[in-house]
């Protein structure tokens, strides 16, 4: 049997592309949990993402209205998120399930008069590129610009957490709010920004799915990638290119897996369709051993109420 | 440059408590200021106030003759007023350097360079590379006093600073505050420990119930003058009388290990040790030397080998902590509201969790509510809890008062062994001085302790035998009466 070699490219591409969604959203709520925050809301503010972007897209027909508007979307809603656990001190993980049951009803009834209607095409970048090199140039060239920023964006997380002055508050208010406070930081006002950011990048992620990856609007059609996206973070224990390579992962073995069951490859489908889960969840802990570094990177504050008191 | 702090009419009430009444205070550079008070006084509230952590309801602050507006922490340091609290604010998972230029605007370099010289400067020797969870508590301190002194601050408030330092860490400390202040730094320190005040201040201030009760020279105060000012009436001084033991072996621990999977606590390696019964036998240490991985261990936490523990006869390593109360063992953790009691239950509900087996607090399944009340009541008024409310919740409690529902609670079956891990952490002097009683009243019933703790005077108060537990390794054990808190400051830090 001969392979084309732009095939594996093709499948390659494809892999990557699946990832998409799952590095935006991990990376996002990344950061929102690096400063002590529990959103469990990610899958909900990922749907408002998907509908917003395509119902934007589909009202107005400018698709930088629609990518812009589904950040916007996932910024409101987690807004509500911040103000409910930020200011009203409510509980984060009961108001992050909230979130997400919220956010997969409004969806659904948003989206009754989007089913069925066409998406429009997304630009792709480089694409009299696409027949140069063999092999690598399915999956260098020819994305939309979104794919190459969520590329970018774990190394880009990485540096600022590391780098910046702004990641390393971040970290501390993540750490200890109590002494982050006694230096004069603004816990709330810290917790807030992280949390709607993390709201931007699951709204971007939802905008991928029903704009570029799958262009058209189905109920329900985040299908559990924000909870998977809320797994890679704990389990790539808070390090974004850990996410990367299990986003790569469980992208790859979710594409694998519809081709092994195209082929006709006598193992049981429900085997098949759990494989991804349980090989992602299996690699990240493996490659996550070090107690050591779990706990220096694992925010100390996670899902604890902040309050100064007074 | 001279500097004067001068705090003029504070006033802070808290609902239900006058946390500061009406207190005014005048500081000047050059001297080490003494603010000392029991818990509750009103100290902490004090300087938290000056380091704008809590806004006062009335009064003013004045710096150098200028009105200071302290509204928040940053308003503090803004205007040189460097404070280290008694619980670090440090951030564990960050680095040493991270830790200090997070609130600071110096560029890396320049910061770098800045902390060197003050290291090199006052004999610090820390590396700031590696990340706070790995430092000492003296280290830890060192580090929020860098950060203070980065900012060259005028005025230095140390909160409590010596309850986590060894004996040594504590000399170095004192140095360093002494050299702070001959240049010029006016240092404002806050204890209840008396022996400190006569070490290292000038000046006295005490405080009482939010009041400010007297302001002295230390010259001409002793430590009995001062224990009776802070506590407003003439406290009696406990002494244990040391009788002959018996050698009627209680427990004995052969050669325990406890290896931990998790990296952050200590290991054990090859414990022995005996108690007989009246005996106490004290476990001094720096915190975190694996002090609460051996009280898990005695106290059934953690299961070891079953021969490791012989027990009044039986072997009972592998036995859980109910288990082994059935054996006549009782246990006073050193985490009161976290493993002694739960804070929400109500104190009788929190008696009756211990004694599931051995009493009739239990009928069929079903709670005997009214005979579980009955002795809630007996442990109150036998051991001097101050409430009347059986049915109040036990996290409203002070830590004395709980402490001593735990321990009454715990002597409800007239325990062989009570194993109990700083008693007395935290309290006022009245309560230690009830708890100490307590203790030595059980000895004198025959019946024994171990005393893990970290407060050396009290060790040598109480005990008959001490040993000292450095990483995990168990010194020899010594008889109380030749050991002095010189030498176990020297055997706490590693020495021979």
């Amino acid at each position: 049997m001969i392979i084309d070699i732009n095939f594996v490219g093709l499948i390659i591409a494809s892999i990557m592309a699946s990832a998409v969604p799952l590095i935006l959203a991990s990376c996002g709520e990344l950061i929102t949990e690096r400063s002590g925050v529990l959103n469990l809301g990610v899958e909900g503010m990922m749907i408002i993402g998907a509908i917003s972007g395509f119902a934007l897209m589909t009202i107005t027909g400018s698709l930088i209205i629609a990518v812009f508007g589904a950040m916007l979307a996932g910024v409101l809603i987690s807004t509500i998120f911040a103000f409910l656990t930020q200011t009203l001190i409510t509980n984060h993980v009961a108001t992050g399930l909230a979130l997400t049951i919220f956010g997969i009803g409004i969806s659904a009834m948003i989206g009754k008069n989007f089913v069925g209607i066409p998406g429009k095409e997304f630009p792709v970048l480089f694409e009299g590129l696409k027949d140069t090199i063999p092999l690598l140039s399915p999956i260098l060239f020819g994305h939309s610009i979104v794919f190459y920023f969520a590329f970018a964006l774990p190394f880009i997380t990485s540096y600022f957490l590391k780098k910046t002055k702004i990641g390393l508050i971040v970290r501390a208010v993540g750490d200890s709010p109590e002494s982050a406070s006694n230096q004069g930081i603004n816990v709330r006002l810290v917790r807030y920004a992280c949390i709607l950011y993390g709201g931007a990048m699951c709204g971007l992620a939802g905008a991928y799915l029903s704009m570029i990856y799958t262009p058209q609007w189905i109920e329900n059609m985040t299908g559990g990638r924000g909870w998977i996206a809320l797994a890679l973070v704990v389990f790539s224990t808070w390090n974004p290119i850990k996410i990367l390579i299990g986003a790569l992962i469980f992208g790859g073995l979710t594409i694998i897996q519809f081709h092994m069951q195209a082929i006709g490859v006598r193992i049981p489908v429900q085997f098949l369709t759990a494989l991804p889960y349980i090989v992602t969840i299996i690699v990240l802990v493996v490659i996550s051993r070090d107690s050591r570094k779990i706990r220096l990177s694992t925010p100390s504050s996670l899902g604890k109420s902040f309050h100064k008191d007074n | 440059m001279n500097t004067s702090l001068k705090i003029s009419n504070v006033t802070k009430i808290y609902p239900g408590c006058v946390a500061n009444d009406n207190v005014s205070l005048e500081f000047n550079s050059g001297k080490i200021y003494a603010l000392l008070g029991e818990n509750g006084a009103g100290k902490s509230t004090l300087v938290k106030i000056l380091s704008g952590v809590i806004i006062p309801d009335e009064g003013k602050i004045c710096l150098n003759e200028n009105n200071l507006n302290l509204n928040s922490p940053l308003d503090a340091k803004k205007n040189d007023i460097g404070m280290v609290f008694q619980h670090f604010n440090l951030f564990e998972t960050l680095s040493v350097f991270e830790n200090l230029i997070i609130d600071s605007d110096e560029k890396r370099e320049g910061l770098r360079e800045k902390i060197d010289t003050i290291m090199k400067k006052y004999n610090f020797s820390i590396d700031l590379d590696i990340p706070v969870l790995n430092l000492s508590a003296g280290q830890k301190q060192k580090v929020e006093i860098i950060r203070c002194l980065i900012r060259n601050p005028k005025v230095l408030i140390m909160d409590e600073p010596t309850s986590v330092l060894t004996e040594q860490e504590t000399s170095e400390l004192f140095l360093s505050l002494k050299k702070f202040s001959e240049e010029g730094i006016l240092i404002i320190y806050i204890t209840h420990k008396l022996k400190e005040v006569m070490r290292l201040c000038d000046e006295v201030a005490v405080m009482r119930r939010g009041k400010l009760v007297s302001i002295s020279q230390v010259k001409d105060e002793n430590i009995e003058s001062l224990a009776n000012k802070m506590v407003g009436q003439n406290l009696k001084t406990i002494k244990k009388t040391k009788e002959k033991a018996s050698s009627d072996q209680l427990i004995r621990i052969t050669n325990l290990n406890f290896i931990s999977e998790d990296p952050f606590e200590t290991n054990l390696s090859d414990i022995n040790f005996s108690v007989n019964r009246g005996e106490c036998l004290g476990i001094a240490g720096i915190s975190g030397n694996g002090q609460s991985e051996l009280f898990q261990v005695l106290s059934g936490e953690i299961i070891s080998d079953k021969n490791s523990i012989e027990f009044n006869k039986n072997y009972i390593g592998d036995l859980n902590p109910q288990e082994r109360r059935e054996y006549l063992m009782a246990f006073s953790p050193e985490d009161r509201l976290e493993q002694a009691a739960i804070p929400q239950m109500a104190i009788f509900e929190n008696v009756a969790l211990n004694n599931f087996k051995s009493s009739n607090f239990f009928n069929n399944g079903l709670i005997n509510e009214s005979k579980i009340k009955e002795h809630s009541k007996k442990i109150i008024s036998d051991f001097n809890v101050n409430t009347d409310n059986i049915d109040l919740k036990s996290q409203f409690l002070s830590g004395g008062n709980l402490q001593k529902l735990i321990i009454g609670r715990e002597l409800i079956t007239s325990p062989d062994l009570l194993i109990c891990f700083n008693p007395t952490w935290g309290l006022d002097v009245g309560a230690i001085n009830y708890i100490h009683e307590t203790l030595i009243k059980i000895n004198e019933q025959n019946k024994s302790i171990i005393l893990i703790s970290t407060d050396t005077d009290e060790l040598l108060k109480l005990s008959d035998k001490i040993s000292v537990i450095h990483k995990g390794k168990l010194s020899n054990i010594m008889n109380a009466e030749e050991v002095t808190s010189e030498k176990l400051g020297i055997l706490m830090g590693g020495g021979n």
